[in-house]
Order: C-alpha cells, then sequence, then structure tokens
C-alpha cells in the first residue's frame, strides 16, 4: 500500500498520459448505473406528476384499479428511491471508489450481477406494484420473494465493495468511504430485520413483529432508510464530487470526519419522530425527539463544510451549471435538517402530522437534496466517462432554473396546504365541536394548492427531460475528447 | 406494588439510562474533536483532504 504522502506527490494537476490510471471496466458500470438512473428517474418522476394531478383532479384515476393512486403511489416512491436514487448512487460509487482507492472494483462478475440484479428487481415492482401484490409496510411494500432478491443483490454489492476496500492501494480510506460504508452496512441490517416474515403464498406474508412493535420497527427501518439511503451515501458523494467540481479540498477534513460520526450515531435513534402521539411509550417517543433535534448540529456542520468549500468558486457560481446545482442542493439539505427537527417536536408534530406538510418535508430533501446532487454528478460523470465535452452549457443552466423553481413552488404550495389543513382539522367553535367536521371542507380548501404543486412538479419534470436531450447529444459525441483535451464542461 | 411507585421505579431507570448515554456520547464527541484536531493529526488531515484532487484523475478544468 503506498502511503498517503506518497500518493499525494503528484498534486492534483494535469497528468501526463501514463501516470493517469484508467478503470474503464469499471466506467463501463458506472455508463450502465447512470442510464438505468436516467430511466428509472423519468418513469419515476412522470409517476409523481400523474400522482400530483390525481391529488388536483380525481378523474385522472381512470376508473382502473391499477391506475389508482392508492397502487400508483408505492410505485412512485420505489422507483424515485430505490430505482432513480439507487442506481445514482451505485454509478457515484463506483466512479469514486475505484478513484480514491486507486483500484479497481474487485470482482467485475459481481459488478455484472449487482447491475443486472437491481433492474430486474426494479422491473419485478414495477410490476407487482400496480398488480396490488404489497405489504402494506411504507417503502417496504415489495413481497417477500422480490426482498429475498433484494438481500442477495445487495450482499453481493457488499462483498464486491469491501472487496475492493480489502485490496485497495491507497491506506486511509477517505471520508466518502465511510459515508458509502454506512450505508452497505445500515440497509442490509434494516432491510433484513423489517421484512422478516412468514411466508403463506407466494405472494402474501404475514410479519413476524405485530401491533406497536412492528410499527416502530417499521420506523426504525422507515427512518434510517431515509438516513442511508437519501442522506448518508449522498454525503458521501458530495465529498467527493463537490470538491472535484471546484478543484479544491474540502473545507474542514476534520469536520467531515466528526460530522460522519456524530451523523450515523445519531441518526439510528431517531425513528420514534414518526411515531409521536402513537401508542409507543412516551419516553421512547421522546428519545426520538431529542435525538432529531441533536441531529441539527451534525447535519448542519455537513452542511457547512459543503457551502465553505463552494465559498473559494463564488465566481464560479454565477457560470457553471454544476456548482449551482451543488449550492442549492446543499441549501436544501440545510432546509430539511432544520424542518425535520422542528417537525419532531410535539407541538409542532400535533400540527404537520398527516398533513401535506410532510409531503413538503420530504420533496425539500428528495428535489433539492438528492435530485439537484443527482444532476450536478451526472453533468460531471458524463462527459468523463463517455470520454467528450457537454453538449450545452445554456441547457444545463436552463435545467437548473427550471429544477430550482419548480422545487419553490411544490414546497411552498404543501407548506400552505399542510398548514391550512392542520389548522382546520383542530379549528373548534365556541361549543367545543369541530369547526370543520366534515372532511371535505379541508379538502376543497386545498385544491389551488394541489394545481400549484402539479405545475412545480412539472417544471422539475421538463428540467429532466431537458437534461436527458443535454445528455444523449452528448453521449453522441462520444470518444471525442481524451483525457488532458480543454475542459470538459466549459467547451461551449 | 402501587403503581405510582412503580411509575416512578421506571422513571428513574430511564432517567440514569439516559443519562449515562448523554455522558457516553458527550464522551465519545469530545474524544474525536480532540483527536481530529490534535496538531500530530494536522499533517496527515491536510493530506486526507486532498484525496480526491490527488486520484491522479484530472479535475475540473483539467479534463
Ligand atoms: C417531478 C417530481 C415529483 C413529483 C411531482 C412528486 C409528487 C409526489 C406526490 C403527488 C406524492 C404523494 C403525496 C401525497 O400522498 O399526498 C409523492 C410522494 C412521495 N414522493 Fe414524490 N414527487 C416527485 C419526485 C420525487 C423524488 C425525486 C423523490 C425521492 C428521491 C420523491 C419521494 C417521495 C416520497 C418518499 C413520497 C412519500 C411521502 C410520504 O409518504 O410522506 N418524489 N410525490
Ligand atoms: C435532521 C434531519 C431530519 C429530521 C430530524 C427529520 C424529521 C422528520 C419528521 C419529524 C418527519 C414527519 C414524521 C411524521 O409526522 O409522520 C419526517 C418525515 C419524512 N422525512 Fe424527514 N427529517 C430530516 C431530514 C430529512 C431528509 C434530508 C430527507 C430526504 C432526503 C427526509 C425525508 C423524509 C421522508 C421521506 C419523510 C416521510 C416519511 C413518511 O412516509 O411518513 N427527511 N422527517
Amino acid at each position: 500500500m503506498s502511503t498517503l504522502t506518497s500518493a499525494s506527490n503528484h498534486s492534483g494537476q494535469a497528468e501526463s498520459g501514463a501516470n493517469v490510471m484508467t478503470f474503464d471496466a469499471d466506467d463501463a458500470m458506472v455508463k450502465k448505473f447512470i442510464l438505468a438512473s436516467l430511466t428509472f428517474g423519468l418513469v419515476g418522476m412522470l409517476v409523481g406528476v400523474i400522482l400530483a394531478l390525481q391529488l388536483a383532479f380525481w378523474p385522472a384515476n381512470l376508473d382502473l384499479p391499477w391506475t389508482t393512486f392508492g397502487r400508483l403511489r408505492p410505485l412512485h416512491t420505489n422507483a424515485v428511491i430505490f430505482a432513480f436514487t439507487g442506481n445514482f448512487i451505485f454509478a457515484a460509487i463506483y466512479y469514486s471508489l475505484p478513484r480514491l482507492t486507486k483500484t479497481p472494483m474487485w470482482n467485475q462478475t459481481l459488478s455484472q450481477i449487482h447491475f443486472w440484479g437491481w433492474q430486474a428487481i426494479i422491473v419485478s415492482a414495477a410490476i407487482t406494484l400496480p398488480l396490488g401484490f404489497t405489504q402494506t409496510h411504507e417503502y417496504a411494500e415489495l413481497i417477500w420473494p422480490i426482498d429475498i432478491a433484494i438481500a442477495l443483490v445487495w450482499v453481493v454489492f457488499a462483498i464486491n465493495f469491501f472487496g475492493t476496500i480489502a485490496t485497495r492501494k491507497v491506506k486511509h480510506m477517505y471520508v466518502a468511504i465511510w459515508f458509502y460504508m454506512s450505508m452497505v452496512i445500515t440497509i442490509t441490517v434494516l432491510h433484513i430485520f423489517n421484512n422478516l416474515a412468514l411466508p403463506a403464498t407466494l405472494t402474501r406474508s404475514y410479519p413476524i413483529y405485530s401491533g406497536m412493535t412492528d410499527a416502530l420497527v417499521q420506523w426504525w427501518y422507515g427512518h434510517n432508510a431515509v438516513g442511508f439511503l437519501l442522506t448518508t451515501p449522498i454525503l458521501g458523494i458530495m465529498y467527493y464530487f463537490l470538491p472535484k467540481s471546484v478543484n479544491r479540498p474540502v473545507y474542514s477534513y476534520r469536520l467531515s470526519i466528526i460530522h460522519f460520526w456524530a451523523l450515523v450515531f445519531i441518526y439510528i435513534w431517531a425513528g420514534p419522530h414518526h411515531l409521536l402521539y402513537s401508542g409507543l411509550p412516551d419516553w421512547a417517543q421522546t428519545v426520538g425527539s431529542i435525538f432529531s433535534i441533536m441531529l441539527i448540529a451534525p447535519s448542519w456542520g455537513g452542511m457547512l463544510n459543503g457551502l465553505l468549500t463552494l465559498r473559494g468558486a463564488w465566481d464560479r457560481l454565477r457560470t457553471d451549471p454544476i456548482v449551482k446545482f451543488w449550492a442549492v442542493a446543499v441549501s436544501f439539505y440545510g432546509m430539511s435538517t432544520f424542518e425535520g427537527p422542528m417537525m419532531s417536536l410535539r407541538s409542532v408534530n400535533s400540527l404537520s402530522h398527516y398533513t401535506d406538510w410532510t409531503i413538503g418535508h420530504v420533496h425539500g430533501g428528495a428535489l433539492g437534496w438528492v435530485g439537484m446532487a443527482a444532476f450536478a454528478c451526472f453533468y460531471y460523470i458524463v462527459p468523463r466517462v463517455w470520454k467528450t465535452t457537454l453538449h450545452s452549457l445554456s441547457l444545463a443552466t436552463a435545467h437548473f432554473w427550471l429544477a430550482t423553481v419548480g422545487i419553490v413552488l411544490y414546497i411552498v404550495a404543501m407548506w400552505a396546504s399542510g398548514i391550512t389543513q392542520g389548522l382546520m382539522w383542530r379549528a373548534v367553535d365556541e361549543g367545543g365541536q369541530l369547526q370543520y367536521a366534515n372532511f371535505m371542507d379541508t379538502v376543497l380548501q386545498l385544491m389551488p394548492f394541489y394545481w400549484i404543486r402539479l405545475v412545480g412538479g412539472l417544471m422539475y419534470l421538463s428540467g429532466l427531460l431537458v437534461m436527458l436531450y443535454n445528455i444523449g447529444r452528448t453521449i453522441q459525441t462520444s470518444g471525442s475528447a481524451v483525457v488532458a483535451a480543454p475542459p470538459a464542461a466549459f467547451a461551449k | 406494588m402501587n403503581p405510582l411507585i412503580e411509575a416512578a421505579k421506571d422513571g428513574l431507570t430511564q432517567g440514569w439510562l439516559m443519562g449515562g448515554m448523554t455522558i457516553v456520547f458527550l464522551a465519545f464527541f469530545v474524544a474525536w474533536s480532540l483527536w481530529a484536531w490534535a496538531p500530530f493529526n494536522r499533517k496527515s488531515m491536510e493530506a486526507a483532504a486532498r484525496m480526491p484532487l490527488d486520484d491522479g484523475f484530472p479535475a475540473r478544468g483539467d479534463l
């Protein structure tokens, strides 16, 4: 193993061709994962837009069982979380892990099994969910045979991942790798324990937990799925790709270490904030709330580390879409990790729970943080693995504005409708009777907000289409640039 | 036993548990921070921070 210092002898400058390592086999996997992420991102977000339309205009349910809101909603969440975000995370890991360890992925066959296995799982999800096969646990809807397939494919990935780390040629494991590792380990444990069930038929099973225990395990899973799929891997990705994008080291490496340990330490305990005012013992609810408040510190530490790394490149913010995407992604990370702890306070949760406020919070994190980080990475990685230059910088900038305005419309509409709902549900008249006892009273008030959310979602989706076109044109010119040719995204 | 006393006893145990956890967590946090900011770690921290840029791959503007 070469030591860190010897590794850092060549200091980040463009090197002569002979010194540049290539990972062509891994880059081929990166390409596949990116194309899969883009495809399923398109499908998942299209379904999101359809859901938004259904909520504003019920006939869009089409009066068919397969296209009703209840069946399409899990299709949306599974597609965007496991297919869009999942494939994006794998692409970023297959790209950055070999480069950080100076070691190709451990076993190319495992890489292939990982890729094709994961896509097969997604396809089976896309078939079973609209048909109505479900375990009815949120984000864990897939039926038991698919759950077993997920576990197997995940273990294949884990072996490949840890095999690479074990054979690495650089001793120090950069902080991004720690974040990736936390995902690989935690998701294994979460997935297995939340899906323990007794199969009755091929499509039906009974969970081994019941009642409150089931709810607690479910939200321990649900919360940490958010934590270890939508947060920590993306943070690892941030720690590699953001410094790369601005060509300067992370603002504080020390802070990143504290950020990592504090975050993973605290995250695991916060699940009960999804069960406030439930049958869960009070003290467990309190533990959930306390740990959620504590989460502000590491989360904002990470956000500041990202923003302060960007600080040295503010001049590029005006011209470089990748820097723009990162700036907005990190800001939305900061926003949702402030909003989340506030929603974990019992008094706030009594208003926000069951309302669109939660939906606004979710999409602040999902569209603002996860989505924007994904777009930043795609614009960074695509020209590099296809060895070319980005087709159009102005289209990327157009994408940025469509997405940003789309998010703002989406979440502002949801705040407004969420608070409206919450306040109307708790309003009582002088006699102590519910003022809006008829549920329709509240629903009708929300319609304008639902239409605004639809517009926001459509803008976000159009941005994605612009990116797909841009990336498609970029790939057409594949191979036109060699390493050490003119700046990638700056070419046009 | 009297349910109130029973509840108080549980509360006490939980109080100790949470207090203990707080102390353990805080100790880890302080120790980690001291380690991260320790002068002897300065060089290796700075080198580690440069790892993505030193991975032999052209960063922005170099490709
Ligand atoms: C064009 C983009 C999108 C649109 C229009 C959209 C729309 C929607 C709608 C209408 C719902 C149902 C809300 C309800 O039940 O009241 C929903 C739920 C959800 N969406 Fe999206 N979505 C989009 C993108 C995404 C992305 C990219 C992610 C994740 C990375 C995501 C994650 C979720 C989650 C986790 C839920 C369930 C929330 C909960 O149960 O609290 N969405 N989305
Ligand atoms: C410090 C960080 C965070 C805390 C403390 C937090 C807290 C919360 C709380 C209290 C809820 C509402 C629970 C309820 O009333 O049912 C919630 C829901 C949710 N949050 Fe967060 N949040 C944080 C960050 C994030 C981030 C960054 C994302 C996404 C990338 C996210 C995604 C979600 C999702 C998907 C739900 C909906 C769960 C459901 O289906 O009910 N959260 N969060």
